[in-house]
């Protein structure tokens, strides 16, 4: 046993040294030829023609470093041509390429997808949004990602933000923020056609059509549907099969110079089948059920943005959202509409002032399905009310900037909440960039923290139960930032990015104090264990990240990144002990590496393999891995593109979170893509 | 330890996959291949123009200095793209330089100036500080040509083409070649 660990922790450090050495020679390398380089990058550009310059097509909307070199957060942005060349079939897979970011797939359908520490199956401290719409679950505090997803071919970029954004998202964005953005629909103009199957990924199809209308409006449309197969489950249990089917456009049109409208929406439908355990009062009193959650959905959001002049323009946003869920254990209904406005402008040259407000109704209906899992009132609305305003100044021109500002946030809750921040960049010359950041966030308590009745038996005889139950006073849980980051173009094509952070916490979710009672009703008489949730932990994390990006020639590209956190937290002494210090401590590996490589080879050929090692979880019982995930893609002819792409390739199976294990797996890839004239 | 044997072997071998991955990575020798169409970006794109321009303009004699230099003022977006193209290169035997320059007096002794996006809210002053500039004024500010600028960087159909004021470049002084005015989609006669 003994051993085995040691083994296991000179592997891990051999795994690391390897990696740091990777990355230390491609540095080294780099340096050596760099003035090569710089001539091969810019080489065939240059000779052209001004005629054939005017010809060739460009990536639209540079997302390159440069678009992030000036924020003065922990950004880090997945450009289509990334996600593309991952190989990854829905959005949590493609996110395990961000640095800081843990994904662990729980089960076929359920990811645990954490930042800088508190992974879990709904991770309540990261804040998703989608084309500015929030899908972050007031009932659950987490997201749901199994109904999340997008034809991942009209996906412009990723955004994520580690650290925390409370000031311009609100709450909830305490660790992290992830913006999906999907393409304008001037980008998406042609056909699209995909298939796609394997032995996980089962089965995939989505078409795509997008044209413009008349002068100025362009839209798109697409349906997509996918089957995928459980995951591997030692028992033999085949319980998470998932089939989903999703159909939905948008447009985007300017009716005047000034003005930018965007229209757009999508509805699905589809089954989510999961295992979970259930207590009865009644024999068989606790019991294994498999089940199928039915899930469907939809949304619709319009977006205005108009230009008052040249140093000012306002930006209205407003959406309806709806979402049902049914499973074994519960069921929800959920209708949320909301409105955003966001006026910017520029006051004396140095100033940028960004200010806004918004309203978010959102009331949900409960369906209990058993008697031990409830939330209390059915019916309740979660309504928000917010207002912030944001500051930038700059201190001396295009060098130094300070940017101050504060959300206030008004929740059922927990009533005012207030999410300032103070952010200063420095760029002393045009290639480095040195930022650092004080901020405070807030988790504010979701149904699942104050309505939740959720009874599980402890034992048979005598009979007992316990109940998690009847929490009235749960506080936000809050975050006081501190980061600092590095960014350094260190040549032409090499590019390293470095953050470090200390995030203290207060009033972290832990269980109050028990209560032991003897109960009649519902029969049969019973011992009641009664667990609230409390805010009792507080403590910090330590952590940093480094990712270097080197575009070495026109045919290669390598990146990688490694990424640490510790997390420190003790339970104040009034509590009841607890195990949530040691969940919330074994949430996060300590350690996770990336390292991966794009190579563009003759024939119209990609190859595309990446490595990941990502750290143990002995409070969970699970083994550090590390896997590999390669894709080989082949444009045929112009509009078609076939891949094959291989995931978890190192072991027929691991453990990432919990008993259900991910497989090696395979698909195989026809796009057609037809973009018009 | 659950899995026993298997797994440690399995442990092993993903050590072995994971550094040749690294080692593969490493060790590939040159190019295989050039010209793998890998899209350039808009702004390399846009980059390679302003070097072009270079050499499709004539600037009066008065200009005198020992460098071709490529001005940005205001936010840059091409990063390490302009450096790249104009490394080692010579226009009219002078050797071409980028400079980020913080103020638009300072565009003076500069051939070309680019003006970021940033610069929106003050283009009028920058461009009446540039008014009897001999300076190649270009910009990607949408009406930058009707509100003065020489050449604006207009982007179609996932290309970018740009279009001329002839009449501000000519009272500067410049002479734009007939090559650069046949491939601009739009010449400006007229001042405003």
């Amino acid at each position: 046993m003994h051993k085995a660990r040691h083994f296991a922790a000179f592997r891990t450090l051999l795994e690391i040294s390897s990696c740091l050495l990777l990355v230390a020679s491609l540095a080294g390398a780099s340096w050596a030829d760099a003035s090569e380089r710089d001539q091969d990058s810019g080489g065939p550009l240059k000779h052209l023609s001004l005629e054939q310059l005017g010809d060739v097509e460009v990536t639209t909307a540079s997302k390159e470093p440069e678009q992030v070199w000036r924020t003065p957060a922990a950004i880090y942005v997945l450009t289509q041509d990334d996600i593309r060349r991952s190989g990854a079939t829905s959005i949590p897979e493609v996110l395990r390429l961000v640095p800081g970011v843990e994904v662990a797939r729980v089960s076929s359908n359920t990811w645990a997808v954490g930042i800088r520490g508190f992974g879990s199956g709904f991770s309540k401290s990261v804040l998703v949004m989608i084309d500015g719409r929030s899908v972050y679950t007031p009932l659950f505090a987490g997201v749901e990602w199994n109904v999340q997803n997008l034809v991942l071919e009209d996906v412009e970029r990723i955004e994520v933000i580690r650290g925390p954004g409370g000031t311009i998202w609100g709450s909830n964005a305490v660790n992290g923020v992830i913006n999906i953005i999907t393409k304008n629909a001037k980008d998406t103009h042609g056909g699209l056609a995909t298939t796609r199957a394997g032995n996980t990924d089962l089965g995939a199809g989505a078409v795509r059509h997008g044209g413009r209308h008349g002068n100025n409006l362009d839209y798109r449309a697409y349906a997509m549907g996918f089957g995928r197969a459980p995951g591997y489950h030692a028992d033999g249990d085949n319980s998470d099969d998932w089939q989903l089917g999703q159909a939905g456009f948008r447009t985007d049109s300017s009716p005047t110079v000034r003005d930018t409208l965007t229209v757009q929406g999508d509805v699905y439908k589809g089954r989510v089948g999961q295992q979970i355990s259930i207590a009865y009062y009644n024999p068989p009193i606790q019991h294994n059920v498999d089940g199928t959650q039915f899930v469907s959905g939809g949304n619709l959001l319009g977006r205005w943005r108009h230009e008052l002049s040249d140093t000012s323009d306002f930006q209205v946003q407003a959406y309806y959202d709806r979402t049902y869920r049914l499973g074994p254990q519960l069921g929800e209904t959920r209708n949320t509409f909301d409105i955003d406005a966001i006026h910017h402008f520029v006051l004396k040259q140095r100033n940028e002032i960004v200010w806004g407000f918004g309203a978010r109704w959102s009331p949900s209906d409960i369906v209990q399905t058993v008697a031990t899992v409830d939330f209390l009132p059915h019916h309740q609305a979660d309504n928000i009310y917010s207002t912030f305003i944001q500051d930038q100044i700059a201190i001396v021109q295009n060098k130094l900037w300070l940017t101050v500002g504060s959300k206030f946030e008004h929740n059922i809750f927990t009533g005012w909440e207030n999410q300032p921040s103070g952010r200063l960049l420095w760029t002393p010359t045009p290639h480095q960039t040195f930022w650092a950041a004080v901020s405070r966030a807030v988790r504010t308590p979701s149904r699942i923290d104050e309505d939740l009745q959720l009874t599980g038996l402890v034992l048979t005889n005598p009979l007992i139960f316990i109940c998690v139950c009847d929490n009235r006073k749960f506080v936000s849980e809050t975050l006081l930032g501190y980061e600092a980051g590095y960014r350094k173009l260190v040549t032409s094509g090499f590019y390293v990015d470095l953050a470090v952070f200390h995030n203290h916490y207060n009033d972290l979710t832990s269980y109050g104090a028990a209560t032991i009672s003897i109960v009649n009703s519902p029969p049969p008489a019973h011992i009641l264990i009664s667990l609230p949730f409390a805010n009792g932990i507080t403590g910090s994390t330590n952590g940093a990240e480094i990712a270097p990006d080197w575009k070495a020639t026109r045919w290669m590209e390598l990146k990688a990144s490694y990424s640490y956190v510790s997390l420190n937290l003790t339970e104040e002494p009034t509590h009841a002990k607890t195990s949530y210090v040691s969940s919330y401590e074994g949430s996060s590996p300590h350690n996770e590496a990336t390292a991966q490589a794009l190579f563009n080879l003759p024939r119209g050929l990609e190859f595309d393999p990446a490595y990941r090692y990502v750290g143990a979880l002995p409070v969970q019982g699970m083994h550090a891995y590390g896997t590999v995930d390669a894709r080989l893609g082949w444009h045929l002819a112009k509009s078609f593109e076939l891949s094959i792409a291989g995931q978890n390739l190192l072991q027929p199976r691991h453990a990432e979170l919990g008993s259900v294990q991910v497989e090696r797996s395979a698909y195989a890839q026809i796009t057609w893509n037809k973009p018009a004239n | 330890m659950p899995q026993g044997r298997g797994f440690r072997r399995g442990q092993l071998l993903s050590w072995l996959m994971a550094v040749s991955v690294g080692c593969a990575v490493i060790g590939v020798g040159h190019p295989l291949v050039q010209g793998q169409n890998s899209k350039p970006t808009e702004y390399e794109v846009k980059a390679t123009y302003l070097y072009k321009f270079g050499r499709f303009v004539e600037w009066p004699a008065k200009v005198e200095s020992d460098s071709f230099s490529i001005c940005v003022l205001g936010k840059d977006p091409f990063g390490p793209a302009l450096n790249a193209i104009i490394a080692n290169e010579t226009i009219a035997g002078k050797s071409v330089v980028a400079k980020r320059i913080p103020a638009p007096q300072d565009a003076v002794n500069c051939r070309v100036l680019f003006i970021g996006s940033s610069e929106n809210t003050r283009l009028k002053q920058i461009l009446t500080t540039l008014r009897d500039a001999s300076v190649l004024t270009v910009s990607d500010l949408p009406e930058f040509t009707q509100h003065g600028g020489m050449v604006q960087f207009i982007s179609e159909g996932g290309r970018v083409r740009f279009e001329v004021n002839l009449a501000t470049a000519e009272r500067a002084g410049l002479t734009l070649s007939s090559e650069l005015l046949k491939v601009a989609i739009n010449v400006r006669r007229n001042i405003r």
